[in-house]
C-alpha cells in the first residue's frame, strides 16, 4: 500500500498519463487480432507510486450506499482497475458487495457530464468554464439572502460538516435526503428506548434469526456486514448452524436465504412480533425486569389473535416464539424498504419490544453505534411546501436524484421547479439535474479527496487514486471558492483547497503521542481509523406501554380483484442509483434472474385464475398512476400481493438507464402522512394488456430433477456423517463413512504428473489448483458474478443478446427450487455457484480440434483464446455449460470509451468467434508465481485468490492448491459434506461443492 | 404421368441410338433450363451474401441459443454429407454385385454424389467462430510447433471429406473419359475442341480400354469402403460425445443406412423430373425407379428399427439422462420436429410394399421429397434437441433459427443445383458406353474385360 | 568530406570494442569510456541509411548504452521489477541533458528538442519497435532474472551498436519464443504467455 500525503506528489501526478506504456488490452479492443500499441508515450515524471505493469492499491471508502465499506482500489497505469474491499475495515472486513464492486462504472460511465453548463436562454444547456460556473453560483447566493436550501445526499464527514457550516453561514437549510432512510426504525427506537438512532445489529453471535420483512441481505443498512455475520451465524460449521425464519408478504432473497419463510397478510406483521414477545413473557423467565410493566400492553395479543391476523397457524407462532426465546442470543429484524406499509413504525417498536423480552438488546441490538442516516422523509416534505411557497430562491442538489426517488404524486418537480436558481453538482445528468439551471459536476468518490463516517467510531477516508476523467471539480472545492469570492459570512470558511479542509479538520483526531504526518499517512494506508463506538445502554422509554397493532390502512378503496402493491429494492438497483451501470442491468437479479428490465411478480395461483402467462405485459393501476411491464410468475409471493422492482423507469440518467423498464414509484402515494413513504401501502388492479414481451432472464429449468446438483444434507444427517449422495436416497446410512474428497480430485492426477515428467515436459511438481464451494455459506448474492466481470473483462451483451442466452457469466448462480409443489409444502430455495469445474478428466479437451482447449500442469482447464477457432464442440461436451461463445464483437459494444479504461490489462479482450470461460483467474496465478520466483520462494497458502472467492461476502468460495494437505482448500475438500456436480460423469472436477444443510422442518 | 411401356428390362435401340439419345442431351438448352440454372444460381447468391455478413458480423446472426452451439449449420452439413451415399453405393458397390440396373442412373447418381460431397465440404469452414483460422485444422509443420488434436472428431472429418471428395471425384472423371470422345464424335466447331481436351486423348485402342476398365474396377473397390466409412467418422462427431442424445453406439450404422436412405430418395428427386427435361423415359424405366424404390424401403426399415432402439435403450438404460432427453425429443417443446422425423423417414418408406407406388412416378416424386425433408429434420432433431436439454437443468434453453440458417441452408442447394445443372448440360448423364455394354454384342477379340 | 567519414568509420571500431567489452552495461575501465567527446558523429546521408524506422528524436543507444555505458535499467527502470519494461521519463532525460547540451550540430538540435519537449511538459511519442500481440503476455523480469545480463540482447539485439534501433528478431513470432523455450527445455505452457 503507497499513500499519496503531500500535495507535491498530487501535482506530479497531473502529468501521469493514462496512456501508459503497457502493451495489455486496455485499448486495443481488438483482443484476439494482433494489432497493438504503436507508440510508446512516457510519462512526463516517474511517480513513485506507479511502476509500470504493477498494480498500486490505494485504500478508499464505498460511497455506493451509506455503509460505508472500505475498499483497496486497485490501479494500473495510473488507471483504477478494480475495487476490492479492505481486509482492515469492521464492516466489511475485505468483502464487497456487488454494487460497490460496479462503483468503477459509475467513474467511467459513458453518461457522465463532462463539464460545468449553464441553461441558457433557449432552455438547452451550453458548456461554460469553472471560474464562471463558479461566478454565477456565487452571485445567485449571494443575491439568495438566506433563502437558500440544500438537498443533500452525502454520507456525514467532512464534507456533510463543511456544506452544513456553508449553507448555515449563508442562512440556509440543509436537507439530509437517503431514498431509503428507515425512519420508522428510528422513530420506534424513540418510542420504546428513547434513542432517536439506527442500531449496529450483530448477526453473527445471533443463533436465531427473525426477519420481519428486513432485506438484511439486500438493502437494509448494512448488507455485506450482515452477510458476512450471517454467513458465521448460519453457515455449518462442527455439527452447529444457526436459523433463520422470514415473515414477509413477498420472499426477497433474505427470505429465500431462510429456513422457514412465512407468507403471511401484508402489514399484519407487528402483530406477531407481539404475540411473539406476550409468548415469551408468560412462558419464559430471564427477561429484563422492568419489561414485566409490558405484561398489560401484550396480553391482548395472543398467538390466536395473531394468527387471525397473519394467517399463520398459532401452532407455528408458538414453535417459533419458543425456538426464538430459547436461543441465545438471537435477533430480530424489521424495517425493510419494501415491507414499509403504515404500520411500519409499530411494527418495528414491536419488534423492538421482542427482542428486548428475549435479552437481545445489547447482546445482538448494539444501541451506541449510530449508523448513517439522513434527515427523513419528513424533513423533505417540510422543504416541498416551502419550495412551493416560494420561500427558497436558491437550491443546490447535492448527490440525491429527489425527482426521482419521490413519487411522480408528490408533485415534487412542480415545486422545485418553483425555485428560481437550481444547481446541481450530480455526476449525471439525472432526473435532478435535467431540471436545473447550473449544473457543476463534481468529482466521483475516486478522483477526490474526502472522508465518511458511516457509524460513531469508524471514519474511512478517500484519496484521488487516479486523475478525473472529464472536466469535473470535488464540490468541496467549489463550496470553499465560493466562499472566497463572497467573504462576508462566509469567510471563516476558508482554505486553499478541499484537502487542505480535510487535514485541518483531521488534526483534531491526531492521538497523544503522534505527529499528524505519521497518523496521516497511516490513516490513508489503512483507508480511515477504525475504532469501537462505546455501546449505549438501553432501557424501555414511557413509549413502550403505546405498542400495540392496528390493521395498516392502504390506499385506494377495496374492491374485489384487487391487489396489494409492492414496491421494493433489488440488491442490484438499490434506490435508482445503480440504473446506469451496465454490470447491475445485466446482472441477473438474485431472485428472479431477470436481466434489463421491469417485471411484475404475481402469485402462480392468481396466474392461474387471470390466465397469465409469464411475459404477458399487464397494466397495475393504482389513485396515483399506472404502469405496464411483462408478468413473472413466482412462487414467493403472498396470493393477495403484485410487487414490481424499484430502480428502473428513469426519463434520464444517461443512455443505459434512460427509457429502459418503469417506475414502481409512480403507483405510490406520495403525499401520505407518518414520516415516511409507505412502500407496500397501495391496491391496484390488474388489467391484462393482450401484449407480450419475452423476459430476458438467465433462469432455465428451475428443478433439478433429482440430478444431485444442488444436494443438500439434514442438520442430523450432517452431523452423523452421510454423504450427500447417499443422503439423496431415502434418508441415506446412518453414520456412512464419505469417501476423503481429495482422493477423488487426486485420482490419478500423479501418474500423468510423473509420466510429463518423464517425457521431461515438466521438470518440478506442480501444484493442483482446486476450488471448494460451501453451499452452506452461499445466500446467491452475486457479488461473485460482478468481480468475475471487473477482473476478466468480461463485456455485457444487452437485454436481445440474453433472451438468446448469450449472456457471458463465467461464473453464474444457479436457483434451484425444492418442494412448494403441492400446496403447504415448503418452497426451498437453493443457489449454486457454477464455474467452470477444471475437470481432471475433462471432456471439453479432447474434440479440440486445434488444442485450445487443453490441460495445463498445474491441474487448470486451459482455454487459448487466440488458438481458438470457434468449433464450438468444448461447448456441446461440457456437461456444466460453462463455456461462453463470444458471438458477435461484444467487446466493442460493452467497452466504449471511457468504460475501456476500466480493462484489466493482465486479461485479453476476447474478439469474437473464440471461446471464453473461466480460468480459475490463471493471471492472478502467473502473477502471483512470478512473484514467488522473483523472491526465490514457493508459494503459500493464500498467495492466489480468485476474484470470486475474494469479493464473496460470506466467504463461500475457498481457492488454493489441494496438493498441499495444509492448505485450506485441501481441508475443505475432504469435508464429509462435499460432492461434485454430476459425480457420475467422472469428469474428476476440481470444485468440490459442501451440501447445503437443511433444518429438519418441525410444525 | 404415363406409367412407363413394360418390360423394359432390356433396352431394343441400338448403339447407334443409344449415342444420339445421349449425346442430343448436350449442346444448346432451352429456356426451362436457364431459368432453373438462374434460380439455383439466385439462391447460391444469398447463401454467399449471407456468408459474407457471418464474416463480418460473426455467428451470433444465425439463430445460435446455448446450450445449443451446433443447429442449422451442421445439420445442413450432415444431410449433404448423407446424400452422397447413395451415390457412392450405387457406382461402386453395385458396379461390383454387378447389378445391371445401377447402368443407367449411375452416371447421375456420381455427379450427385461428387456436388453433395462439394456442398457439404463448405460447412466446416462456414460454421466455425473465426472461418478465416479455418487452415489450423490441417497438419502442417510450422514454427510454433503446434499441430491439430488428431483425438478430435473435428480432425477426422476433415480427413474423412478430403478422402471422400478426392476418390468420388476421380470416379466419375474417369468414368466419363469414353463418353465425352463419343460426344467429341458427334460434335462440330469450337465443342468439338473442348471435348476433344476432356476427352484425354482417348481413342478407345485396345490398351486403352484395358487400362480404364481395371482403372474403373480399382476406384470402384476403392470407393466401396467410403460408404461405410466417411459416415460413420461424421456420426462419432456426435457418439463420441457426452451429450444424452448422442452418445450410442448405434450411431454409426445408424447414420450410414440413414444417409444411403436420404441419397436414394436424392436421386429420385433428381431423375424423374430429369429423365423427362432430357427426353430419356426410354431409358430410365419402371425397372430402375423400381429397384431405387425397393433400396430406399430397404434403408427406411433399418432407420425404422434404429429409431425404435434409440427409444428402447434410452428407456433400458435406466439413464435419467437419456430418459429425459428422448422423452423431451418426442413430447418437449421440439416434439413437431421429432416426430416430423419420425413419420417422413420410418413410416412413410413403408408405403414402398406396394409395386402399385414402387412404379408410380407421381407417387415416387412426393415421396422422395418427403425423404429429404424427413431426413434434414431427423439431423435437426438429433442435434438441436439433444443439446437443448442436457445434464444441467439451469442452462437448458430453446433456439430458433434466423434468416442467418435459412440463408445458409438455402445457399447450399442452390450451390448444388448449379453444378448439378451445369454437368447435366456439359457431360453425359448417362454412361453411354456401359449402357452399350448391356445390349447384346459379339464380342470379336478376348481381352476387354 | 574524407576526414569525417574516416572520423567516423573509427568511431564505429571504437564503440564497437565498447560495445563488445561492456555488455550489460557493468562499467568497465576502457580508455574510450573516459573520453567524454562525441566522436562517433554521423553525416545525414548515413542516417538516412540507418535500419530501423526513424524516432520523433534520434536517439542513440549507442552513444548512451554504447560509449557511455549507461546501463539498460537506469532509463527502462522497471525492466528487472516489472513486466513492462518501463521507458524512461522525460524528467530522466532531462536529468543529465539539462547540463549536456551535445558536442556536433545534429546532436545539438535534438537535444533542444527535448528540453523543448520538458518545457512544453509533452511527452515524446516514441515510434514502438519490439511490440507483442495483446494476447500474449511477457514478464520482462522473470527473463532478466532467468538469463542475467545476456537477457536484453537475446531478444533485442546488440542495441549498444545501433546508432538506431531496429527489429533484430521478430518478437511477435511465437515461433522465436517457442525456440528458446524448446533448447532450454523450460515451460512450455500455453497458459504460460496466453491468458
Amino acid at each position: 500500500m503507497t499513500d499519496e500525503s503531500t500535495s507535491e506528489q498530487i501535482d506530479r501526478r497531473k502529468f501521469l498519463k493514462v496512456l501508459g506504456v503497457t502493451g495489455g488490452g486496455a485499448l486495443a479492443l481488438s483482443g484476439c487480432s494482433t494489432d497493438r500499441v504503436t507508440k510508446l508515450i512516457p510519462y512526463l515524471v516517474q511517480s513513485e507510486d506507479q511502476v509500470p505493469g504493477v498494480a498500486t492499491y490505494y485504500a478508499s471508502t464505498c460511497t455506493e450506499c451509506h455503509a460505508g465499506c472500505g475498499l483497496h482500489v486497485k490501479t494500473r497505469e495510473a488507471r483504477a482497475i478494480k475495487l476490492e474491499g479492505n481486509p482492515e475495515h469492521p464492516v466489511n472486513a475485505g468483502k464487497l458487495c456487488a454494487r460497490g464492486q460496479a462503483g468503477l462504472q459509475g467513474l467511467y460511465n459513458p453518461g457522465r457530464l463532462k463539464g460545468p453548463k449553464a441553461r441558457a436562454a433557449d432552455g438547452s444547456f451550453q458548456e461554460i468554464t469553472w471560474d464562471e460556473a463558479i461566478n454565477r453560483l456565487a452571485d445567485k447566493v449571494g443575491a439568495a439572502r438566506g433563502k437558500i436550501a440544500v438537498i443533500t445526499g452525502a454520507a456525514p464527514g467532512t464534507f456533510s460538516d463543511l456544506l452544513s457550516a456553508w449553507t448555515t453561514a449563508l442562512g440556509g437549510q440543509v436537507v439530509r435526503y437517503h431514498a431509503f432512510d428507515h425512519e420508522p426504525m428510528r422513530a420506534a427506537n424513540r418510542q420504546v428506548f428513547g434513542i432517536d438512532e439506527l442500531p449496529a445489529y450483530d448477526f453473527a453471535k445471533a443463533r436465531y434469526i427473525v426477519s420481519f420483512g428486513a432485506d438484511f441481505l439486500e438493502t437494509w443498512l448494512a448488507p455485506v456486514e450482515h452477510q458476512r455475520g450471517f454467513a458465521e451465524s448460519h453457515g455449518y460449521q462442527d455439527g452447529q448452524m444457526g436459523k433463520h425464519v422470514a415473515f414477509g408478504p413477498r420472499m426477497s432473497l433474505t427470505g429465500m436465504n431462510a429456513d422457514e419463510w412465512h407468507a403471511i397478510r401484508p402489514g399484519s406483521d407487528a402483530v406477531l412480533a407481539l404475540a411473539m414477545a406476550n409468548l415469551i413473557m408468560s412462558e419464559r423467565t430471564g427477561a429484563p425486569a422492568d419489561a414485566n410493566g409490558l405484561r398489560g400492553v401484550l396480553a391482548p395479543h395472543t398467538p390466536e389473535a395473531a394468527a387471525q391476523e397473519t394467517g399463520l397457524p398459532a401452532e407455528a407462532i408458538k414453535r417459533i416464539a419458543r425456538e426464538f426465546a430459547s436461543a441465545k442470543p438471537s435477533l430480530a429484524v424489521a424495517g425493510g424498504v419494501g415491507n414499509q406499509h403504515r404500520g411500519a413504525t409499530e411494527l418495528c417498536a414491536a419488534v423492538n419490544i421482542l427482542n428486548y423480552v428475549a435479552g437481545n438488546v445489547g447482546q445482538t441490538v448494539n444501541f451506541g453505534a449510530a449508523l448513517a442516516a439522513g434527515d427523513g422523509y419528513g424533513s423533505m416534505n417540510d422543504l416541498a411546501k416551502r419550495l412551493d411557497a416560494g420561500e427558497v430562491t436558491v437550491v443546490l442538489v447535492h448527490e440525491a436524484n429527489p425527482i426521482y426517488s419521490l413519487p411522480k404524486s408528490s408533485k415534487f418537480s412542480g415545486k422545485f421547479a418553483k425555485a428560481t436558481f437550481k444547481v446541481s453538482t450530480s455526476l449525471f445528468l439525472d432526473e435532478t439535474a435535467r431540471e436545473c439551471d447550473l449544473l457543476l459536476p463534481g468529482h466521483h468518490a475516486l478522483e477526490r479527496w474526502d472522508d465518511a463516517r458511516p457509524r460513531r467510531g469508524v471514519t474511512g477516508l478517500m484519496q484521488p487514486v487516479m486523475q478525473p476523467v472529464f472536466n469535473t471539480m470535488a464540490t468541496g472545492d467549489v463550496l470553499l471558492k465560493v466562499a472566497q469570492r463572497l467573504g462576508g459570512p462566509l469567510a471563516s470558511i476558508s482554505a486553499p483547497s478541499f484537502e487542505a479542509y480535510l487535514k485541518t479538520a483531521w488534526q483534531t483526531q491526531v492521538p497523544r503521542g503522534s505527529d499528524f504526518d505519521t497518523f496521516w499517512r497511516g490513516a490513508l494506508q489503512r483507508g480511515g481509523v477504525y475504532g469501537s463506538a462505546p455501546a449505549t445502554p438501553v432501557r424501555l422509554a414511557p413509549g413502550a406501554q403505546q405498542v400495540g397493532y392496528h390493521k395498516p390502512a392502504f390506499d385506494g378503496t377495496e374492491t374485489a380483484g384487487d391487489f396489494i402493491f409492492s414496491a421494493y429494492p433489488t440488491s442490484m438497483l438499490h434506490d435508482g442509483r445503480g440504473a446506469n451501470r451496465p454490470w447491475l442491468l445485466e446482472m441477473s437479479d438474485p431472485v428472479t434472474k431477470i436481466t434489463w428490465h421491469s417485471w411484475v411478480e404475481i402469485h402462480p395461483d392468481v396466474a392461474r385464475d387471470l390466465d397469465v402467462q409469464e411475459g404477458e405485459i399487464l397494466r397495475l393501476t393504482s389513485p396515483f398512476g399506472s404502469i405496464e411491464a411483462p408478468a413473472y410468475v413466482y412462487p414467493g409471493l403472498h396470493p393477495g400481493l403484485v410487487a414490481v422492482p424499484l430502480g428502473l423507469g428513469h426519463t434520464e440518467f444517461g443512455e443505459y438507464a434512460k427509457g429502459r423498464g418503469v417506475n414502481a414509484l409512480d403507483l405510490l402515494n406520495g403525499e401520505a402522512p407518518g414520516g415516511f413513504l409507505p412502500y407496500l401501502a397501495t391496491r391496484v388492479s390488474v388489467a391484462k394488456t393482450g401484449k407480450y414481451q419475452r423476459v430476458a432472464k438467465t433462469e432455465g429449468n428451475v428443478r433439478q430433477l433429482g440430478r444431485g446438483i444442488a444436494d443438500a444434507l439434514t442438520l442430523e444427517q450432517a452431523r452423523s456423517g452421510v454423504a450427500p449422495a447417499l443422503a439423496e436416497k431415502a434418508g441415506g446410512h446412518e453414520g456412512e463413512e464419505n469417501p476423503p474428497r481429495e482422493v477423488a480430485a487426486l485420482k490419478g492426477w500423479r501418474e500423468e504428473q510423473q509420466e510429463e515428467a518423464r517425457l521431461g515436459a515438466y521438470a518440478q511438481d506442480f501444484p493442483k489448483w482446486a476450488m471448494v464451494v460451501d453451499l452452506a455459506r452461499c445466500t446467491g448474492c452475486s457479488a461473485c458474478v460482478t468481480a468475475c466481470y471487473a477482473e476478466n473483462n468480461i463485456p455485457t451483451v444487452g437485454p436481445e443478446q440474453i433472451l438468446r442466452g448469450r449472456e457471458m457469466t463465467w461464473i453464474r448462480i444457479e436457483r434451484y427450487y425444492e418442494g412448494g409443489e403441492s400446496p403447504g409444502e415448503p418452497l426451498e430455495t437453493r443457489f449454486v455457484p457454477v464455474m467452470c469445474q477444471h475437470c481432471g478428466n475433462a471432456p471439453c479437451e479432447p474434440v479440440c480440434p486445434v488444442y485450445a482447449a487443453y490441460h495445463t500442469a498445474d491441474g487448470l482447464n486451459g482455454q487459448v483464446y487466440n488458438r481458438c477457432v470457434g468449433t464450438r464442440y468444448c461447448s456441446n461436451n461440457c456437461p456444466y455449460k460453462v463455456r461462453y461463445f463470444n458471438w458477435l464483437a461484444y467487446g466493442q459494444q460493452a467497452f466504449r470509451e471511457p468504460l475501456n479504461l476500466q480493462l484489466n490489462p493482465d486479461v485479453t479482450v476476447r474478439a469474437r468467434g473464440v471461446m471464453e470461460k473461466c480460468t480459475f483467474c490463471v493471471q492472478r496465478i502467473r502473477g502471483a508465481q512470478n512473484q514467488a520466483r522473483m523472491e526465490d520462494r514457493t508459494l503459500a497458502d493464500g498467495d492466489v485468490v480468485t476474484a470470486c472467492a475474494q469479493a464473496c461476502p460470506s466467504s463461500a468460495i475457498v481457492f488454493g492448491n489441494i496438493k498441499d494437505p495444509g492448505s485450506r482448500v485441501a481441508r475443505l475438500a475432504s469435508d464429509q459434506r462435499g460432492y461434485h456436480l454430476l459425480e457420475d460423469l467422472n469428469v474428476r472436477p476440481s470444485v468440490t461443492y459442501l451440501a447445503k444443510v437443511l433444518h429438519e422442518a418441525e410444525g | 404421368m404415363a406409367t412407363l411401356a413394360h418390360d423394359a428390362h432390356t433396352p431394343t435401340q441400338t448403339h447407334a441410338e443409344v449415342t444420339r439419345d445421349v449425346v442430343n442431351t448436350l449442346g444448346t438448352a432451352g429456356r426451362g433450363y436457364f431459368m432453373l440454372l438462374g434460380l439455383a444460381v439466385a439462391m447460391f447468391l444469398v447463401g454467399a451474401v449471407t456468408f459474407v455478413a457471418l464474416l463480418k458480423y460473426g455467428l451470433g446472426l444465425a439463430g445460435y441459443t446455448p446450450p445449443v452451439m451446433w443447429s442449422v449449420y451442421i445439420t445442413t452439413f450432415v444431410f449433404w454429407i448423407g446424400i452422397g451415399h447413395a451415390g457412392t453405393l450405387i457406382s461402386a458397390i453395385l458396379f461390383l454385385f454387378r447389378s445391371p440396373w445401377r447402368t443407367v442412373v449411375y452416371r447421375a447418381t456420381e455427379a450427385m454424389t461428387v456436388f453433395a460431397v462439394m456442398t457439404a465440404a463448405l460447412f466446416p469452414i462456414i460454421h466455425i467462430g473465426r472461418q478465416w483460422f479455418f487452415y489450423w485444422l490441417l497438419p502442417y509443420p510450422n514454427s510454433r510447433y503446434l499441430w491439430p488434436n488428431f483425438k478430435s472428431p473435428l480432425i477426422w472429418d476433415v480427413f474423412a471429406i478430403t478422402t471422400y471428395f478426392t476418390v468420388s471425384s476421380t470416379f466419375l472423371v474417369v468414368g466419363l473419359v469414353p463418353d465425352v470422345a463419343a460426344a467429341r464424335d458427334k460434335m462440330f466447331g469450337w465443342r468439338k475442341k473442348i471435348y476433344e481436351i476432356a476427352s484425354l486423348g482417348w481413342k478407345g485402342t485396345h490398351e486403352q480400354w484395358r487400362h480404364y476398365t481395371r482403372a474403373y474396377l480399382y476406384l470402384a473397390a476403392l470407393a466401396t469402403p467410403l460408404v461405410l466409412s466417411v459416415h460413420s467418422v461424421v456420426s462419432w462427431d456426435f457418439a463420441m460425445s457426452l451429450v444424452p442424445g448422442w452418445h450410442g453406439t448405434i450411431f454409426a450404422p445408424y447414420f450410414v443406412a440413414g444417409a444411403i436412405y436420404s441419397g436414394v430418395g436424392m436421386v429420385l428427386t433428381i431423375l424423374i423430373p430429369l429423365r423427362k427435361a432430357l427426353k430419356l423415359e426410354h431409358m430410365f424405366t419402371e425397372y430402375h425407379f423400381d429397384n431405387l424404390a425397393k433400396l430406399t424401403l430397404f434403408t427406411g426399415s433399418i432407420l425404422f428399427y434404429a429409431y425404435a432402439m434409440e427409444y428402447f435403450v434410452a428407456w433400458y438404460s435406466a439413464n435419467k439422462f437419456e430418459q429425459t432427453s428422448f422423452w423431451l425429443r418426442a413430447f418437449g417443446p421440439m416434439w413437431w420436429a421429432g416426430w416430423t422425423m419420425i413419420i417422413c423417414n420410418a413410416f412413410v418408406s413403408q408405403l414402398f410394399w406396394f409395386k402399385k407406388i414402387r412404379t408410380n412416378l407421381t407417387a415416387l416424386f412426393v415421396i422422395s421429397i418427403f425423404i429429404n425433408i424427413g431426413m434434414w429434420f431427423e439431423r435437426y432433431v438429433i442435434i438441436v434437441s439433444s443439446l437443448s436439454n442436457d445434464f444441467e437443468p439451469w442452462a437448458w434453453g430453446q433456439m430458433n433459427p434466423t434468416w442467418a440458417d435459412w440463408g445458409i441452408l438455402m445457399g447450399s442447394f442452390g450451390w448444388f443445383g448449379m453444378w448439378f445443372l451445369l454437368f447435366a448440360r456439359t457431360f453425359p448423364v448417362v454412361a453411354i458406353q456401359e449402357i452399350k455394354e448391356t445390349i447384346p454384342w459379339p464380342r470379336l477379340r478376348k481381352g476387354g474385360h | 568530406m574524407r576526414t569525417l567519414a574516416f572520423v567516423g568509420g573509427g568511431a564505429l571500431v571504437l564503440s564497437a570494442v565498447v560495445g563488445a567489452t561492456t555488455l550489460g552495461g557493468r562499467a568497465s575501465p576502457h580508455p574510450a569510456a573516459k573520453d567524454t567527446t562525441i566522436v562517433s558523429s554521423l553525416t545525414p546521408g548515413q542516417i538516412a541509411k540507418l535500419p530501423g524506422p526513424r524516432q520523433p528524436i534520434f536517439f542513440r543507444h549507442d552513444i548512451h548504452a554504447g560509449q557511455f555505458e549507461i546501463p539498460c535499467r537506469y532509463c527502462h527502470y522497471s525492466v528487472a521489477v516489472a513486466s513492462e519494461p518501463g521507458m524512461p521519463t522525460m524528467e530522466t532525460c532531462m536529468g543529465c541533458h539539462l547540463v549536456i547540451g551535445g558536442t556536433d550540430s545534429i546532436a545539438k538540435a535534438e537535444i533542444t528538442k527535448v528540453r523543448k519537449a520538458w518545457n512544453d511538459k509533452q511527452p515524446i511519442e516514441w515510434v514502438r519497435i519490439h511490440t507483442l500481440a495483446n494476447f500474449a503476455h511477457f514478464p520482462h523480469q522473470r527473463h532478466l532474472k532467468a538469463m542475467g545480463p545476456m537477457a536484453c540482447l537475446t531478444c533485442h539485439g546488440d542495441v549498444k551498436r545501433m546508432p538506431q534501433v531496429y527489429l533484430v528478431n521478430k518478437v511477435n513470432n511465437m515461433g522465436f519464443c517457442t525456440n528458446c523455450h524448446m533448447q532450454r527445455n523450460i515451460n512450455k505452457d500455453c497458459t504460460a504467455c496466453h491468458y
